[in-house]
């Protein structure tokens, strides 16, 4: 039913998280919860692997901004892999990609 | 409705046979005046006028009557309560003399020690040789299992009723609630800035949810008015909650120091602090200031972006152009945030637009998988470019209105324009 | 909206006769003046109606408000007056439609030039040197009579379906079911029938008065029809004697003749 789906896996950086479909109002929601249950340690990578990501609104950068503090939180760097170039735009405006290192694609993101 | 006493027969086998033949001779015993007198129901008869001939044992039982006190003595009117006298007079009596007979009408009788019975009861008429009324025959069955599931019934119903009332009460309140406090997140009317035009457009996606776009103008002091436009992130109470801090914040901070890039540090440092931890509440906005110059009839601007999409300035000569500012963060989420300035003069003709991303945002195309789109925006934006301020508005209104439920977010609009000079002639000074 | 239709009213008789209206009162409609109307219509013009919220009247025309008071229903017979613009008209009124009668006639003097009043009451319920034979408790139990035939076990009370002219089928369902209103509507009439207290009204009759009542009737009991002919001066008592509210129902003959006796009196 829902519009988006995550999928998680480990790397040797940290987590990773994928997600497929649309991070927006009626779905950010889900992203904080399974935030929720993702540990992290110190000095670990949370990766965000947006390769697969249809659609992000205002809503769903709220979301990454929280995946970003949660990081930060359990003093962990976060990354974000293979922004959608509309997303990328989004970002530009409201300057975060100044506070997010963006990587072209997982690979990338999760190289030691 | 039936008033049946005995029962059907069923087969039987030859071991019963015996017992069924008592039980025939006992039914056989059970001549007409035994049943007349202990049926199941109550049977009575009256005068036209009334006055009871005759009742059964069954509806004295009842009433808790002896057959001398009631036969020549009372008429029917005097069994009923009060009520069903009432309603026997103005309701039953007419029917029954125009019809001949009536049936199941819901009465109550009064019973021993000053208790009332629930009845249904029916009537007819019956007629001499010569068809002159004679007397009343009236039937009475106990309605008290009847009565107290059909008041039950009624009273569910009310307090149904009553739910549902109370319930479009409270959904009216809360969305006359929701509506002023949207209305205190806007002003009521915009200032007049001497020497420039004003206009601004707010569109709710849905009238439910709160919005959180906010704009606001306001003086300075001197010449200049401080202006602002933008977008909390989210919806609902709590993006309320944070509009109204943003609007409030914005206008104190800009009389303690209006220079732009401050205004929008100290929104930061209220917001960051507020809202820190697993709730980050943020916004956008662009905030200006316009410094109108009645001599030269241009007017200075100057303005500070917090992670808002860019301004727009709308030439009178019909150009549009984005006024960029570039790597303005989103105002809240960093302790310390960096936000990007631009400046311009508008000339004569010349306005400039703010708008959130409602807008840009909005769905297009057949199956609304389109977005609108920066570029669209800009060339809407040079096709209006020249006209005032207020028709600019009257066009993106129309927009928004096309866009249909392609609508998905809030969108505020505001523009600041300085009027056209006057065409060269000798009384044009009434011109605005 | 056309009074005709919205008081379903019916003319009958000879249209250059003096014109009658025939008034029901709380319960039933036009139709409890069935066996008045033959002995009236040879010489005059028979002008029956339903009071909005009764009978086949339009229930779009009902409004609480309005009908929360007898002036409500004294307009209805002031508009049914004018819609057929009437003229020294004789008002024959059942119970508490003798006191409607009262205040149309103070209203509109040059329209109604007669009363009768056929077992009315100005005031039901008991009060200090005056007897209506009801307490204000009695009155509660009325409307919860009328509440526990709303649910329709019996068919001749169910709530019909008003104001619906073009049904073809009235002819049998008026006579089965005439007595049947809107349960909303009829706690509107009950109401402001039996808490109505129009004594103070009786005083402002001016015109020649038949007061009819009977020898034995629960809703208006002796003595209150003889209060009636008190107050107003100049009227004319007859008992008759029957049983029971209606006498034009159960002594038609003595009632009619009472009636026409009074009509052929007049001017």
């Amino acid at each position: 039913m829902s519009a988006l789906k995550i999928v998680t896996r480990d790397a040797a950086t940290g987590p990773v998280l994928e997600l497929l479909g649309e991070l927006d109002y009626a779905t950010a929601p889900e992203l904080r919860d399974v935030l929720a249950t993702v540990t992290l340690r110190p000095g670990q990578r949370l990766v965000m692997d947006l390769a697969g990501m249809e659609f992000c609104d205002s809503s769903g950068l709220t979301a990454l901004i929280i995946a970003r503090n949660h990081a930060h939180a359990a003093r962990a760097d976060i990354a974000l892999a293979a922004v959608p170039a509309r997303t990328l735009r989004l970002m530009n405006i409201a300057g975060l990609d100044q506070i997010f290192s963006l990587h072209p694609d997982s690979d990338v993101a999760t190289r030691p | 409705m039936m008033c049946r006493a005995g029962q059907q027969s069923g087969p039987y086998g030859a071991d019963d046979e015996e017992a069924a033949n008592a039980s025939f001779a006992a039914l056989l015993e059970d001549g007409a005046e035994e049943l007349y007198e202990n049926a199941p129901c109550g049977y009575l008869s009256t005068l036209l006028d009334g006055t009871v001939v005759k009742i059964n044992a069954t509806l004295l039982g009842w009433l808790g009557l002896e057959r001398e006190e009631v036969v020549g003595r009372m008429r029917f009117t005097d069994l009923l309560t009060v009520g069903g006298k009432l309603y026997h007079e103005t309701h039953f009596a007419p029917l029954l003399r125009m019809r001949g007979e009536i049936g199941g009408i819901a009465l109550e009788m009064k019973q021993a020690g000053d208790k009332r019975m629930p009845v249904l009861v029916s009537s007819a008429v019956k007629h001499g040789e010569g068809g002159q009324p004679l007397l009343i025959r009236t039937t009475v069955f106990d309605a008290r299992d009847r009565r107290a599931y059909e008041e039950e019934l009624l009273r569910a119903r009310k307090a149904a009723e009553e739910a549902r009332r109370q319930a479009e009460a409270d959904r009216a309140r809360l969305q006359q609630a929701l509506a002023v406090l949207q209305r205190s997140l806007l002003p009521d009317t915009l200032p007049a800035i001497p020497g420039m035009e004003t206009a601004a457009h707010y569109r709710t996606a849905s009238p439910d949810r709160l919005g959180g776009d906010f704009y606001d103008v306001f003086p300075l002091g001197g010449t200049r008015f401080a202006f602002f436009l933008g977008d909390v992130c989210g919806k609902g109470p709590e993006a309320a909650a944070v509009t109204s801090l943003t609007r409030y914040t914005l206008r104190a901070a800009a009389l303690h120091d209006p220079d732009p890039v401050s205004v929008l540090a100290t929104l930061n440092e209220v917001l960051h602090e507020r809202y820190t931890g697993g709730d980050p509440r943020y916004c956008t906005v662009v905030f200006g200031i316009v410094d109108p110059d009645p001599e030269s009839g241009r007017a200075a601007v100057r303005i500070a972006s917090g992670g808002h999409p860019p301004a727009l300035v709308l030439r009178a000569d019909g150009r549009a152009d984005f006024l960029p500012t570039p790597g303005g963060l989103l105002v809240g989420i960093m302790p310390a945030a960096s936000f990007a300035t631009a400046a311009t003069t508008l000339a004569p003709g010349d306005a400039l637009l703010l708008y959130t991303d409602g807008l840009t945002e909005a769905r297009t195309g057949e199956d609304r998988t389109a977005l609108y789109g920066d570029a669209a925006l800009r060339a809407f934006a040079a096709d209006h470019a020249g006209e005032p301020p207020g028709a600019v508005m009257k066009a993106l209104a129309d927009l928004l209105d096309g866009f249909g439920d392609g609508l998905d977010d809030d969108t505020a609009l505001l523009a600041l324009g300085v009027p056209s000079r006057p065409a060269p002639g000798p009384a044009t000074k009434n011109t605005p | 909206m056309e009074i005709e239709h919205r008081n379903n009213i019916t003319v009958v008789g000879d249209p250059q006769g003096r014109p009658v209206v025939l008034a029901h009162g709380f319960g039933c409609d036009q139709n409890m003046w069935r066996l008045t109307v033959p002995a009236l219509a040879e010489k005059h013009r028979v002008v029956l109606f339903d009071y909005v919220g009764s009978g086949r009247s339009d229930p779009s025309a009902f409004s609480e408000d309005r009908y929360a008071s007898l002036d409500g229903y004294a307009q209805d017979v002031v508009e049914v007056c004018e819609a057929l613009d009437l003229r020294d008209a004789v008002f024959v009124g059942h119970s508490v439609s003798a006191m409607t009668g009262v205040l149309a006639a103070d209203a509109v003097p040059e329209r109604i030039g007669a009363l009768v009043m056929v077992a009315p009451s100005p005031r039901y319920i008991d009060d200090e040197g005056y007897r209506g034979g009801f307490s204000a408790g009695d009155i509660d139990e009325l409307l919860a009579s009328l509440e526990s035939n709303y649910l329709g076990w019996s068919s001749a009370m169910a709530p019909m379906i008003m104001g619906n002219p073009e049904r073809p089928e009235l002819g049998e369902e008026l006579t089965d079911s005439f007595c049947a209103t809107d349960p909303d509507m009829a706690r509107v009439f009950a109401r402001t029938t039996f808490l109505s207290d129009s004594r103070d009204d009786l005083e402002k009759v001016t015109v020649p008065t038949l007061v009819l009542e009977c020898a034995q009737d629960v809703i208006a009991p002796r003595g209150v029809g003889a209060f009636v002919h008190r107050a107003i001066p100049g009227s004319t008592l007859v008992t008759l004697d029957t049983t029971g509210h209606c006498p034009h129902l159960s002594a038609p003959e003595a009632t009619n003749e009472a009636i026409t006796g009074f009509l052929a009196g007049l001017r």
